[in-house]
């Protein structure tokens, strides 16, 4: 029981990973390889403020959400919005040039020491059949659901919305409805950044340091779940989280093999061969 | 509506010396049309001869290299599409492009963005209007555009385009790979709307269709204007040579034409 | 073997130039620094091998630096665990790296673009994080040690004799770049980077050389891992095999100009030497790296080296730049194609049987039978959408029927790839220009003649004797052609450069140079200038009369088709409506229909 219930906890961060990589994938049919590494360089903020200056959590993840959504927008202003008639490949190999920053200056700027970033909420936690879930945890489930509430109730209800469904469909076809082409681009990659730093914040008190390399988890555990779920569906990213995050947890209780360690890494990265092999676009997915 | 004894038409939409084409291959050289008020004008010429080209200039989704668009005499020339569309323009594009993912009502609702931003509370009679125009698509208003049957989709491609309360609907090639049927269901719909007065610019490969429905004709060949005037007093025979078909098009155009709009004649 | 004048340069480049200046090294170098420059020299060969799998064959790889773990660890098991020498150590490691690259590439034939990067960046993932950490390989954190072992228990420690073998190897793995480049499969490389279908309309093979640029690009990988731990003496499971490293790979290729050899082993020089001797700047390197990557791969998709390339600005007064009239087609003296046989004029070469195509629910195809007379023009025309190109596709094996079959000199085809249909003497032009259109009018010549180069893929990259007068053969029969067509002044320019007209000549010129039987031409006048297009009747006439060929021909210029064909085809909306010749096809009323729009009440 307990590993189907952290694995679920896990998972859903996960999903919140996929759920950017689906927004961007939709809107664009690129893939997002620093959909998780914004996120972890903008928690260096988190730590500035919050540990460095014992400001409350509450601050200093807002900072690493507003740094990361300022990157996403600066991303999209200055290299994607110079790319508009180039191959999705060409425009996935940025987004590799944006992940590779990332690591660079957390490499040049925080390397050598481990820095620490205090949990939101430090104490209490509920035992359920046995299972001991703390607080940070708890948190992270329910903010998990509440941002996939507000951005289904977003894209449903607002004419803004709309206009970033439309643009997913065919984004000319939309610009020629009179939907704001740049504005949707912005929203898209702006979005994208804000989802990767709530990720990194809510996964970082399992992790417990922030340091280069150190979210590579989520990474890749995003990445499996975009896939599985099927990299242009938005549920699809919550349902391949949730698969993802309860299949890890899954191998890493009962399965050992010690020639090989932490095994579940690479029973991830099997299913993510099996998912392209088999049905690349995934359980959700619409096109391959 | 053009009556006898109304004074000239007002020119709506105009483009001026349009060059134009991708990457480095021009398409357009210098093309100039004027879209008066009230009625329809058509672009009819062969593939390649740059009519699709030509609307989405006016679109503004290709720029021009050089020339200048006009909207109700304003310049909008290095305007965005979406700026456009705010402005009085409609579209209906090459192949519908239908949202497939979008629900019918969506589609449209997506088609007054522009309206409910400036007028919101005039989006609930547009809606109706549109859907007592097409009551098919009222009785669909939820299920998704993709799974539309083909004159559906035209249908609320069209739809989509009038309840924006546009100033001028650009159609590109709407008789595009429909049935006969529904190609004459199309051609019903549309002589309604040209009876509303509003204006309209039409692309056509199929030039029966075209000549049935437009007040005016503009013929391209490989990028040039080679004929502009009334359609009631086409020649028949510089047409065919125009389009470059001779043989295979004077046999038929004499029969088509006089099948035309009796009120015309 | 190898080219007079480019071992020469190569040897002034990477071997006298540092042992010049060995006596101010010392100066200038720390001790450590033969260490970072053996380093950095292995990491350029790294970097080569990247850009023969991405930079000319478009084949994308985000796991590289699996393929020099493996090479690394191969090596250091047969040099310090079996006691061999330091040059089986070597050979082991390109064996097995080319061998996993193999099995990485399988999925790269039925993965296109991001799939593939993916499948890349879990095998890296996998190496990084499973295989290398596990116990049996790496033995934890104690590793693996790669002595310098030259026999038995001899064993050099020497940096700088070991600078020396770092430079030959570069200079071997330069060489065999080099060789492929040259050679026809440098050539299929860069058309199957560029696209698969004019790929394949030149009769190659794309799977296999997909599957072969992986084999080398990993063989030089894994030379590069070992190189790199002989360097450092040992690799263990902090080594930095890891996602960061083939991310920085990629950066160099690009930035360096994919393709561009040269540029991407100084680029790759400047990142991981240069920063070694100024302390600290190995972080500021990589985000500089980073920053070019972005900046490189949205300004200049094809790195900064490309400069040369210029988009052919705007003609505003292109009254005055109209095509001249086509060339006259050369006739060329061809090889003799083994196993052609001539079918006689007027018997049937091509015989399409009910052939249909289906795409999804959609079909584009139905049931259309067509035959082709030997030494005749064929046409097909109808109007847009009426899925002609779709059953040319059909034909010349691009697409799948879905029913019927397709003949051809009495045999079946339908299930060979379009490559095997090429082979057999079916050339096809396409509608955007099928040529590589990156490569000089010259190289596509050569290309051209691919499937008659008579010499194997791995000759190739040895470069024999045989392959150098081959190539030479194919040169002189690509200067004839050129020379022929009065296009000499424009051999050397990539033939984007060229006009539309000049365009299509040289494509069907390119078509011609392996006597093939069928020519199919899909849409021929797309693109050109009037004087151009009302001369290519003359061309096409040409192609019957005097080089005798069978020509199967989609058009949208009705009156050319009338006035050049001898029989026609006419299709609407994926069916056949018509047949005969153009005196009947023209006074047809279902053809007449089927153009101006179905008759509609009055």
């Amino acid at each position: 029981m307990q590993p189907i219930v952290l694995g679920v906890i896990a998972g859903s961060i996960y999903a919140l990973v996929a759920a950017g990589v689906a927004l961007v994938y939709k809107a664009t049919r690129v893939l997002n390889f620093a959909q998780a590494e914004v996120g972890t360089l903008s928690l260096y903020a988190t730590w500035w403020i919050s540990t460095r200056h014992h400001q409350p959590w509450v601050v200093g993840a807002a900072a690493s959400i507003v740094v990361a959504t300022l990157i996403g927008l600066l991303f999209e202003r200055f290299i994607i919005r110079s790319m508009l008639t180039a191959s999705r490949v060409t425009v996935s190999v940025a987004t590799i040039g944006l992940f590779s920053l990332m690591v660079a200056v957390e490499l040049a700027l925080f390397a050598g020491t481990v820095y620490l970033v205090p949990p939101p909420l430090a104490r209490g936690g509920v035992t359920i059949a046995g299972v001991y879930v703390n607080a940070s945890q708890w948190l992270a489930l329910g903010v998990v659901l509440a941002v996939a509430a507000a951005l289904a109730a977003f894209l449903r209800f607002t004419d803004f919305g709309l206009a970033v469904q439309a643009s997913a469909d065919d984004p000319v076809a939309a610009q020629l409805m009179g939907a704001p082409r740049a504005r949707i681009s912005a929203f898209t990659w702006g979005m994208a950044g804000a989802l990767s730093a709530v990720a990194v914040l809510l996964i970082e008190p399992t992790v417990g340091v922030l340091a280069p390399g150190a979210f590579a988890g989520l990474f890749i555990g995003g990445l499996t779940a975009a896939l599985v779920g099927g990299l242009d569906s938005l549920p699809g990213a919550f349902v391949g989280g949730l698969v993802v995050g309860v299949a890890e947890a899954e191998v890493k209780a009962h399965v050992t093999i010690h020639a090989i360690p932490s095994f579940q890494t690479a029973a991830m990265l099997i299913i993510v061969l099996a998912v392209l092999l088999l049905r690349p676009r995934g359980i959700l997915g619409q096109h391959a | 509506m053009t009556g006898i004894g109304t004074a000239a038409p007002v020119v709506l939409l105009r483009a001026e010396g349009i060059r134009a084409g991708f990457g480095s291959q021009p398409v357009l050289h210098g093309v100039d049309l004027d879209v008066p008020d009230g009625e329809v004008t058509g672009i009819f010429g062969l593939n390649g001869a740059g009519k699709s080209v030509f609307l989405k200039v006016l679109a503004g989704v290709v720029p021009t290299w050089r020339g200048r668009v006009e909207l109700c005499g304003d310049d909008i020339t290095g305007l965005s599409p979406e700026q456009r569309v705010a402005r009085g323009m409609a579209h209906v594009p090459q192949g519908r492009q239908v949202f497939p993912s979008l629900s019918v009502e969506q589609n449209l609702r997506i088609g007054a963005y522009t309206l409910r931003r400036r007028n919101r509370a005039a989006y609930a009679g547009n809606l109706e209007r549109v859907f007592a125009t097409f009551p098919r698509l009222a009785e669909r208003r939820s299920q998704p555009a993709g799974t539309l049957s083909g004159g559906e989709q035209a249908m609320l491609a069209v739809g989509r385009a009038l309840i924006n309360d546009p100033r001028v609907v650009l159609i590109d090639e709407p008789s595009a790979g429909l049935s006969p049927a529904l190609v004459e269901d199309l051609l019903d719909t549309l002589l309604e709307v040209r009876a509303t007065g509003l204006a309209m610019l039409l692309v056509e490969q199929n030039i029966r269709f075209g000549l049935r429905l437009a007040d005016h004709a503009c013929l391209l060949q490989k990028g040039r204007v080679v004929y502009s005037g009334a359609t009631a007093t086409l020649d028949q025979d510089r047409l065919a040579s125009y389009l470059g078909v001779g043989r295979l098009l004077s046999l038929d155009l004499r029969r088509g034409l006089t099948e035309r709009r009796p009120e015309a004649l | 073997m190898v080219r007079l004048h480019n071992v020469m340069t190569a040897a002034l480049l990477f071997v006298a130039l540092p042992l010049l200046t060995e006596h101010a090294m010392p100066r200038l170098v720390r001790p450590h620094g033969y260490l970072n420059l053996d380093v950095g020299i292995a990491l350029a060969v790294a970097a080569l091998s990247l850009n023969l799998l991405l930079g000319y064959a478009g084949q994308i790889s985000l796991g590289h630096a699996g393929l020099l773990a493996i090479g690394a660890f191969a090596s250091g098991i047969v040099t310090s665990r079996w006691h061999g020498p330091m040059a089986l150590g070597l050979v082991l490691a390109m064996v097995v790296s080319g061998g996993l690259a193999f099995l990485v590439g399988l999925p790269a034939l039925r993965l296109r673009g991001l799939y593939l990067a993916i499948v890349t960046v879990v095998f890296g993932l996998v190496m990084q994080y499973s295989v290398l950490r596990s116990t049996v390989f790496s033995g934890g954190s104690a590793g693996v040690a790669l002595p310098r072992r030259v026999w038995g228990g001899r064993v050099f420690t020497d940096n700088t004799v070991y600078l020396v073998v770092s430079l030959l190897l570069l200079l071997a793995v330069w060489v065999v770049d080099d060789n492929v480049v040259r050679s026809r499969v440098g050539r299929a490389f860069r058309v199957i980077r560029e696209n698969e279908a004019v790929a394949q309309s030149f009769g190659i093979a794309v799977t296999r050389y997909k599957l072969l640029a992986f084999v080398v690009s990993g063989a030089m990988a894994g030379l590069a891992g070992a190189m790199y731990g002989h360097a450092i003496g040992f690799v263990n499971n902090e080594s930095p095999f890891n996602f960061n490293l083939s991310l920085q790979l990629v950066i160099i290729v690009i930035i360096g100009g994919l393709g561009r050899r040269a540029a991407v082993v100084v680029a790759a020089l400047v990142f991981w030497v240069l920063p070694s001797f100024i302390s600290g700047l190995h972080a500021w390197a990589y985000i500089a790296g980073a920053l070019g990557l972005m900046v490189t791969v949205s300004r200049h998709p094809d790195g900064i080296a490309d400069l040369l390339r210029r988009e052919r600005p705007p003609s505003f007064d292109d009254d005055a730049v109209e095509d001249d009239s086509l060339p006259a087609l050369p006739d060329l003296p061809v090889p003799d194609r083994p196993g052609a046989l001539t079918t006689p004029a007027g018997q049937p070469l091509l015989e399409v049987h009910e052939v249909s195509v289906s795409f999804g629910g959609l079909r584009a195809v139905d049931a259309v039978s067509l035959t082709v007379p030997a030494g005749r023009i064929t046409g097909l025309i109808g109007p847009n959408g009426a899925g002609k190109s779709t059953l040319f596709n059909a034909i010349s094996g691009l697409v799948t029927t879905t029913r019927g079959h397709v003949r051809y000199r009495g045999e079946q085809i339908q299930d060979l790839r379009a490559d095997q249909r090429a082979r057999l003497g079916i050339a096809r032009s396409f509608q955007q220009v099928g040529l590589a259109k990156d490569l000089s009018v010259r190289e596509n010549f050569l290309l051209a003649q691919h499937q008659v180069a008579g010499y194997g893929d791995l000759a190739a990259i040895a470069m024999t004797p045989t392959v150098a007068r081959v190539e030479r053969e194919l040169a002189e029969r690509a200067d004839q052609a050129i020379e022929s067509l009065g296009l000499v002044h424009l051999s050397g320019l990539p033939v984007r450069n060229l006009s539309g007209g000049q365009q299509r000549i040289v494509e069907i010129a390119c078509l011609l140079v392996t006597a093939p039987e069928l020519v199919m031409l899909d849409e021929p006048s797309a693109g050109m200038a009037p004087a151009a297009a009302e001369s290519l009747a003359g061309r096409l006439r040409e192609l019957r009369d005097t080089l005798g060929r069978t020509v199967l021909i989609i058009e949208h210029n009705v009156p050319l088709m009338l006035d050049v064909c001898d029989y026609l085809y006419v299709l609407d909306a994926g069916q056949l409506i018509a047949e005969g010749p153009p005196e009947a096809i023209a006074a047809n009323e279902r053809v007449i229909d089927a153009y101006f729009g179905t008759a509609l009440p009055a």
